[in-house]
């Protein structure tokens, strides 16, 4: 479809150049010089460049602006033919949505459901595509996060124009109870412009059918030259763009260094390890108490058994306690759980573990280890392979530091991310640069 | 950056017939891809076609679920974690409630704990329903076109939702269970149509294995793909399916009973191979399993209350000052466990850490031990086989 169409031109917020932090995001609110200009292209670039420009477009300019729509017009009696023509196109881009589903998380389940068997969205000429750049719509179904935020809006300015949005589900509308969450934004309109909102925790098949068909009659009102704006709820408005230079700042992802390619080579060369481990595991394992709280007392110097939580370790015994666990039997990584505790003193923090023995009558083995601020817990990685992540996340989440660990980065925010949200004094609902 | 400790190195990945000299090739797959089952990212780095090593990128859902719980009193908890495993609502439910009437020293009355069984074995099939079917999708062409797996599995799900919205009035998030029991209790004449529906897919399922597990280009694409061994597995923390497809024998329902699993026991599926297509066995083998329980089951259910009465209508009730507890439950999944901390909030009301153990988190961590060696049309069908749910890696 060749016919560009300057109303679905407000995405373009995300033009801003990369990595030049000190330039303004220009506003909305910028005069509406592009509505005026005469050159089509020239006109689609201005209004790229200021960005949305509500109840500020020219109608005459906004309808059909390519230029051979110009060309056609003005030849006698060829007007009648060029408005059939358009009623056409309308009628073929309004029957033929192909969906590109951004879908992140419990919408996106709904959103197969949709397009699966029982309420088959097909047959309305829906139909689903896998790549932005054969899409006309955007199904954002799902939580989207700081974190994806950027991706979301790489992939928008991907599809080709003309474009529509549709938000399902809460999440996507306004960010639902996670709204106020630390990584998560308040809701999709802040990164893109929105058709349709699609409420509901998921909406349902038939919902999201209903909200395609008024995608429909919008298209036909906007193609038939009645100009439609882009709804955007007014605290939307309020809010900061989103920072965009933030969105596209190739520091956020890190491309592969050639370092790290040297690296992944030399990761295929087998290293020895685990030599300690396996001899001791083997003479210990004769002599050991099975039971474990016999063992603890003897081996570890654990004197105090509470009655409604486990056992605390000292730290120096922690990473014997794990090799001497698994040589008995607890092959099974289960958790690391590290919690914050300030008090007037400073602060603490405590690290509890589970490691389980499977088959019938499995049993599992919790301990905990307390620690200063600041103190590192040896990582138990190099003992269950499963640690890796756990720690990665509980390093990420609560700020332990792991000392040993082979690769302690963060695990579910952005390496840029400042302080760690789940200690105590770290507001549930912080205000969140750039959205909040 | 990842360095070589955790990574494995052994020769049967192929991995020393790499060129040091080789022209390697990144490759971003992710974090928005029909194939990676929601919102994640892998960085493969390739030679030719053959993944020379593979770094996961999780965490494009976190969501802040635990931070949210902090703030939350126990019963309001209930429709947050709804959300974690979306394909599995049930199973979240059952085991937040289940680690608070732990922590809080509730009885759950029979017939509630017969119900959880049965919500919690539908779920069970609904779950390893969706995932054959986008385990179909993945496949894609080699199957004459998987979609037909995935319409059949979603037709079939479809009922189970119905059922559900039946008892619940909700089609996808449920809320249904309660601190001391469930919310609510099955409409008049629920139980004929349960079985009634179970009669209809027992063929079902049949027929869906006759073009997947028993089509002999599903096995060539599966056999021997993506290899977990047992050591490997137990150290990961693999637990559900994944453990059992490497020659585990473990199952929290047989092994560490929780609602009526002691009195309708379970009998557990295991294959020792540790591939693709062992999984794919034990998901497909535990469908059935889960309609003889669902049945044995509901020829079973006690009469008599739902719920712990009068406390459910007074939650703010629920306080706790201290103590730490851990539940576990088998889900579809595997292992989803629940670590609380008491004493959060006002005098207790809150908990004051909350963990949730999730299953999948634990299944993408074995991705960068498995594929490499292998060539990237056979990333999907690993990753697909591992039954990953963001929302609950993420949180």
């Amino acid at each position: 479809m060749a016919v560009d169409e300057q109303g679905s031109a407000p995405n373009a917020a995300g033009q801003v150049e990369a990595g030049t932090p000190e330039v303004p995001v220009i506003q909305a609110q910028s005069p509406p010089i592009a509505a005026k200009t005469a050159v089509p292209l020239a006109a689609t670039a201005l209004s790229a460049a200021i960005g949305p420009g509500h109840g500020s477009v020219d109608e005459s300019v906004q309808a059909f602006e390519h230029p051979i729509y110009k060309t056609l017009l003005n030849v006698p009696g060829l007007s009648v033919a060029v408005a059939s023509l358009d009623q056409l196109l309308t009628w073929g881009q309004k029957s033929a949505l192909f969906m590109f589903p951004m879908a992140t998380s419990c919408c996106g389940i709904e959103f197969m459901a949709t397009a699966a068997s029982r309420v088959d969205v097909d047959r309305m000429g829906a139909i689903v595509r896998g790549t932005p750049r054969q899409a006309d719509v955007m199904v954002i179904a799902g939580t989207i996060t700081v974190k994806m935020a950027p991706k979301v809006k790489r992939l928008w300015e991907q599809m080709p124009e003309p474009k529509w949005a549709v938000a399902m589900g809460s999440c996507a509308i306004s960010g639902d109870f996670y709204r106020d969450l630390y990584p998560t934004i308040p809701g999709i309109d802040t990164v893109l412009p929105v058709d349709v909102y699609v409420p509901g925790c998921p909406p349902d098949p038939q919902s999201l059918m209903h909200g395609l068909m008024r995608l429909q009659e919008k298209i036909g009102l906007k193609r038939a030259g009645q100009w439609v704006p882009t709804e955007v709820r007014p605290e939307t408005e309020k809010m900061t763009n989103p920072g965009v230079r933030r969105l596209i700042d190739p520091q956020r992802d890190p491309e592969v260094t050639a370092q790290q390619t040297r690296l992944a080579l030399a990761a295929t060369v087998d290293e020895p390890e685990g030599e300690l481990l396996e001899s001791g595991a083997e003479a210990v394992e004769q002599q050991l108490p099975q039971d474990l709280q016999t063992l603890l007392r003897e081996r570890f110097e654990v004197e105090v058994f509470p009655a409604d939580a486990a056992p605390i370790v000292a730290r120096k015994h922690h990473l014997h306690l794990a090799r001497t666990l698994k040589a008995m039997g607890y092959l099974n990584f289960v958790y690391v759980v590290a919690s914050h505790w300030p008090s007037k003193d400073g602060e603490t923090f405590e690290v509890a573990y589970a490691v389980r023995r499977t088959g019938p009558g499995t049993t599992l083995a919790q301990w905990r280890v307390q620690l200063a601020a600041d103190e590192p817990i040896e990582s138990l990685a190099e003992v269950w392979a499963g640690a890796d992540w756990q720690e990665r996340e509980q390093y990420d989440l609560v700020g332990v530091q792991f000392a040993g660990h082979p690769d302690l980065r963060r695990l579910m925010l952005s390496d840029d991310w400042q302080g760690h949200p789940l200690r105590r004094d770290y507001p549930a609902d912080k205000a969140c640069f750039p959205w909040r | 950056m990842a360095t070589a400790a955790n990574s494995p190195t052994e020769s049967r990945y192929r991995l020393d017939q790499v060129d040091a000299d080789a022209d390697l090739m990144v490759l971003n797959f992710g974090p928005q891809h029909p194939s990676t089952h929601g919102v994640f990212r892998i960085k493969l780095i390739l030679d030719g076609e053959i993944v020379i090593r593979a770094i996961p990128y999780a965490g494009y859902l976190h969501r802040g679920v635990e931070k949210l719980l902090e703030k939350l009193t126990y019963a309001q908890g209930v429709p947050i974690v709804d959300k974690n495993d979306y394909v599995s609502p049930m199973s979240n439910e059952q085991a937040l409630v289940m680690a608070f009437e732990k922590l809080l020293k509730v009885e759950v009355p029979r017939r509630a704990r017969y119900l959880r069984l049965i919500f919690s074995e539908l779920q069970r099939i609904a779950s390893h329903l969706l995932w054959l079917g986008t385990f179909a999708l993945d496949m894609g062409g080699a199957l004459g076109g998987g979609s037909t797996v995935f319409m059949y599995c979603f037709r079939d799900r479809e009922g189970i939702l119905d059922l559900f919205e039946a008892v619940t009035g909700g089609r996808f998030h449920y809320n249904t269970h309660t601190i001391g029991g469930n919310r609510h209790d099955i409409p008049l004449g629920w139980d004929k149509r349960v079985l009634a529906y179970l009669d209809m897919l027992e063929p079902r399922i049949a027929e869906c294995e006759s073009m997947t597990t028993n089509n002999s280009i599903f096995v060539a694409r599966t056999q021997g793909i993506g290899l977990i061994d047992k050591d490997l597995a137990q150290g990961l923390g693999l637990s559900g399916p994944l453990l059992r497809a490497s020659g585990v024998d473990h199952d929290l329902r047989r092994d560490a009973p929780y609602h009526a699993y002691d009195e309708v026991p379970v009998r557990v599926m295991v294959e020792q191979a540790g591939d693709c297509q062992a999984r794919a066995l034990v998901r497909v083998r535990e469908m059935r399993e889960s309609i003889r329980l669902v049945r044995e089951a509901l020829a079973g259910l006690p009469e008599g209350g739902i719920n712990s009465g009068k406390i459910i209508k007074m939650p703010q009730q629920f306080k706790a000052q201290s103590g730490q507890v851990y539940a576990a439950i088998e889900t579809p999944r595997g292992e989803l466990g629940t670590f609380v901390i008491a004493g959060g909030g006002d005098k207790g009301t809150a908990p004051y850490r909350l963990k949730i153990r999730a299953p999948s988190l634990h299944a993408l961590s074995a991705l960068p031990w498995i594929l490499p060696g292998h060539t990237i049309s056979d990333v999907v069908v690993v990753l697909g086989s591992l039954d990953p749910i963001m929302g609950e890696v993420d949180r």
